[in-house]
């Protein structure tokens, strides 16, 4: 591996180690604020930010591995119950998610973090919790478990016994062959009622083929209902009493005292996996290479349980989307290939001597056919990935935002699991982020404006994604003030986008719409993370580079929905293709209702627009020769009009020919034609001819907006027109 | 328009500057454009190419000719004639795309027909001034090939004369 390659494998996993880390984090919030307390949780993180701070020290990310050795110190003491786990011990350790993300992406924008700032907040937060004051020595456990524990053992103990949770002792025998999976019965069996605190070999030893084992466990559940729960398994379990005298033969609780003055050091005290069997079944029981010399000692000691190894667990690769990029476009040269092969068989039916290999080259084709789409679906399906990979991330945003305005916000996701394609993901998180950014600052009110109002105190934000067709639909949808059709009217008006009389015209919905314009914000105050005046125009034009349509629905008092209308892969679709004056272009069938013969007679005017009634309905009519300037202005004989729609839109566009359907490349134009309006790229046909395809989301805009649009006199739009 | 001038010569590659020049020979490969004779550095073209089919872009600005396939990758091809303000004319069967690396793409430029490579020597460059107008923008110099040679002979009439093209700046208003 190259050292780049290495650099890139590195970014990768420790970006997939911190979206881990955000989404533990955002369920240790929720669940600090349901009051639970969730030590798998805080296991989960400081095992993440463990094997974060390892690879960063064997890449030599110094930087991000001093981040992580503090973070690491903060979490091994909410873990052992040094400190407990407060909203400002979260704030402190999302803000270390935040740092770990800056350092990686080094932005040159961002302000540089601040480490000593960072590393001042964890102290803070990390002065000692006061001391469990209960004694272990009053429970008639043996000293020679008591001896035993490890720390974070003992905390879970004392914990369990100051929130007077009963504590039970089971003991057990297992066959020495079959350990593992018995323990995970057990484990399995035990989660819902109680939970493990330990569990050793007992003093009493098991035969040759045996072992017995001595439980604790605490749990909440009586003794019966636990016994029943762990079956043929619980029948030797007993509940441990409190003595009544304190036996002085006990010894004391082993590190007591030591805790104050135990450095907090991550070595210190090994992870919390049992000593016998591995807490993930599947989990490598090798031992892990070592990371530095300071973890390479402590890691090896804890093999078996190995809850940090380096070795990946999943069978998965990383792939650089690139490369899946050239595969495409391998997969569309073969598929030239194929269209060559069959020309070149049907030149060979000319001969009738050859009709043996030629019907042998048929059937070879089809195989060949059948082969490169199963290919093509298998590269599609790889560049597959669900919304939540950038919901995740949002989850981070809302939590951040919300604490920062002093808002309630709880955020409902459906639909995480929908899939887009991986580059559609990526250029998603941004217009998203904005969108979200503004529903918080602008829509959902303070808790107090919403009591007043009658809603609960506490905002909800939904993020719904489903797919419909070809398509997948995101809704992003609050419950907060909604937008006030007077004040956006008012807004228009005053910043001479349109007259009074004018925006009287406007429906309801073109009135919303008027957010998407540039430098259009209501606000007064410009707060620093939204009212600047860019953004919404921004984020529709992000959606629309995209092929993608967004809508917005408003109730001002109740809240505020915006639908993203997007297609589920930009990388090969199928496509009508149809000329115009002599010229192939395609149009994405994804946008694509119907195609229907165009009779002249049955062409009307509306306000000087071109329109015609198909089924009952006005549909806008666009002759694509005027609007690409190839007129030959004598209306010919014969033409098509392809019915192209997006969520509620649709537009006829006026074709000469059609030549069929056919599954296409598309690649992007260069940059130097980013600027042309209409086009999404352009499809190698084969035979050295190169059709542009359609930008149908594009061409609705457009082309529906100068007329929806013409009385606001939006400059930019304006523009567009003119081109043709 | 000496601004402009200056402005280009700031932007030429190191090599041509003319304390640094002396001791470097330059390569370049000349071509025609409505019977003058231009050149562009060797290094700069990646692969000349017979004129395929040029697909146009409607909508696209005037002298970006429309795109072409190249291996499966979608090409721009602008008309270099219109680049450099000089009459359009129908593309002849000698016209050749050459195909230059603007540093963001790689981009086709038209040419009417391609000549030869020259190699240069520093004294066969002479930073011109002679040239202004829009075009000084993209002439970083005059190359008389085989100047050496003519002087010995003392053959001035026939010398040939080079518009030496830097591509960067060819390229650089490309949006």
């Amino acid at each position: 591996m190259s050292e780049g390659d290495a650099r890139e494998e590195f970014l990768a996993e420790a970006q997939e180690i911190i979206e881990g880390l955000s989404r533990d984090l955002l369920l240790l919030d929720q669940a600090d604020k349901e009051g639970r307390d969730d030590p798998d949780l805080i296991n989960e993180v400081f095992r993440g930010v463990h094997t974060l701070k390892g690879i960063a020290g064997m890449f030599g990310y110094h930087q991000l591995g001093a981040v992580t050795h503090a973070l690491e110190d903060l979490l091994d003491d909410l873990r052992l119950g040094r400190v407990s786990l407060t909203q400002n011990v979260l704030d402190v350790l999302f803000e270390g998610v935040e740092n770990f993300q800056r350092l990686l992406t080094e932005d040159p924008d961002g302000p540089p973090v601040d480490l000593e700032a960072y590393a001042a907040a964890i102290d803070l937060v990390q002065a000692p919790a006061p001391l469990a004051r209960e004694t272990l020595e009053d429970y008639a456990l043996d000293s020679s478990v008591l001896s035993v524990l490890t720390e974070y053992e003992e905390h879970r103990l004392r914990t369990n016994i100051e929130q007077g949770v009963t504590l039970f002792r089971l003991l057990v025998r297992f066959s020495l062959a079959t350990i593992d999976s018995s323990l995970e019965e057990l484990k399995t069996r035990a989660k819902p009622l109680a939970e493990i605190i330990t569990y050793l070999p007992s003093m009493g030893g098991g035969g040759g083929e045996d072992i017995d084992l001595e439980v604790l466990l605490a749990s909440r559940a009586s003794l019966g209902e636990l016994r029943s729960a762990l079956g043929s398994q619980g029948e030797q379990l007993s509940e441990v009493r409190r003595h009544t005298t304190a036996p002085s033969q006990l010894p004391p609780a082993p590190s007591i005292p030591a805790v104050a003055s135990v450095p907090s050091r991550p070595t210190s005290a090994p992870p919390p996996g049992p000593p016998i069997a591995s807490e993930r079944p599947h989990a490598p029981t090798s031992a892990p290479g070592p990371m530095d010399e300071e973890d390479a000692a402590p890691l090896a000691k804890d093999a078996p349980g190995d809850p940090l190894s380096l070795r990946s667990v999943a069978s998965t690769v990383r792939v650089d989307i690139r490369k899946l990029d050239h595969l495409m476009n391998v997969v569309g040269e073969l598929a030239l290939v194929r269209s060559a092969l069959g020309n070149l068989r049907e030149k060979l039916r000319q001969h009738a001597d050859e009709r043996e290999i030629t019907r042998e080259l048929h059937r070879v084709g089809r195989t060949f056919e059948r082969h490169l789409s199963e290919l093509q679906d298998g590269i599609l399906d790889v560049r597959m990935v669900p919304l939540g990979q950038v919901f995740d991330k949002l989850a981070r945003i809302i939590r951040q935002v919300a604490r920062e305005h002093e808002k309630e916000v709880q955020l409902v996701v459906t639909g995480a699991e929908t899939e887009v394609d991986k580059l559609i993901v990526e250029e998603l998180s941004d217009p998203l982020m904005h969108i979200i950014r503004n529903a918080i600052d602008h829509g959902i009110e303070s808790p107090k404006m919403r009591e007043l109002g009658g809603k609960p105190a506490l905002g909800t934000l939904a993020l719904n994604a489903y797919p419909k067709g070809s398509h997948v639909v995101i809704e992003i949808e609050d419950d907060g003030a909604g937008m006030s059709i007077e004040r956006l009217v008012e807004t228009a008006v005053r910043r001479g986008l349109m007259s009074h009389a004018e925006a009287e015209e406007l429906t309801n919905e073109e009135v919303l719409a008027l957010i998407f314009l540039p430098g259009f914000t209501t606000r007064s105050a410009i707060t620093d993370i939204s009212g600047r005046g860019v953004g919404m125009d921004v984020v529709k034009t992000n959606i629309s580079r995209l092929g993608g349509i967004i809508d917005i629905h408003s109730e001002h008092g109740s809240g505020t929905k915006l639908t993203i209308t997007l297609p589920v892969t930009l990388a090969i679709i199928s496509a009508l293709l149809v000329r115009v004056a002599g010229r192939p272009f395609a149009i994405p069938i994804t946008a694509v209702q119907e195609a229907i013969l165009l009779v002249p007679t049955m062409v009307r005017t509306v306000e000087g627009r071109e329109v015609v009634t198909v089924r009952d309905t006005t549909l806008p009519l666009c002759r694509l020769d005027e609007l690409f300037g190839l007129g030959t202005p004598n209306r010919k004989k014969r033409s098509f009009v392809v019915v192209t729609a997006l969520a509620n839109r649709r537009l006829g566009l006026v074709v000469d020919e059609l030549e069929g359907q056919q599954d296409i490349v598309i690649k992007a134009l260069g940059r130097s034609l980013s600027r042309v309006p209409g086009f999404s790229g352009a499809t190698d046909l084969g035979d050295e001819r190169v059709a542009l395809v359609l930008d149908a989301a594009g061409l609705l805009e457009e082309l529906l907006a100068t007329t929806e649009w013409r009385r606001a006199g939006d400059a930019r739009l304006a523009e567009g027109v003119r081109h043709d | 328009m000496t601004d402009q001038l200056v402005r280009s010569r700031s932007s030429m590659p190191a090599e041509i500057e003319p304390e640094n020049a002396p001791q470097s020979v330059r390569d370049v490969l000349s071509f025609t454009l409505a019977d003058e004779t231009y050149a562009l550095p060797l290094e700069s073209i990646h692969e000349i190419l017979k004129t395929p089919p040029i697909t146009p872009v409607p909508r696209a600005p005037a002298d970006v000719l429309g795109i072409i396939s190249v291996r499966g990758r979608i090409t721009t091809v602008l008309d270099l004639r219109l680049r450099l303000h000089l009459a359009h004319e129908p593309a002849s069967a000698r016209a050749r795309v050459l195909l230059v690396d603007s540093g963001v793409e790689l981009l086709g430029l038209l040419v009417d027909a391609v000549q030869q490579v020259h190699r240069l020597n520093p004294d066969e460059v002479e930073l011109s001034n002679m040239v202004s107008g829009e075009l000084a923008d993209y002439v970083v110099g005059i190359g008389r090939p085989g100047a050496r040679r003519m002087a010995e002979r003392d053959a001035t009439s026939t010398e040939e004369l080079l518009i030496l093209l830097d591509p960067a700046a060819l390229l650089r208003r490309v949006v």
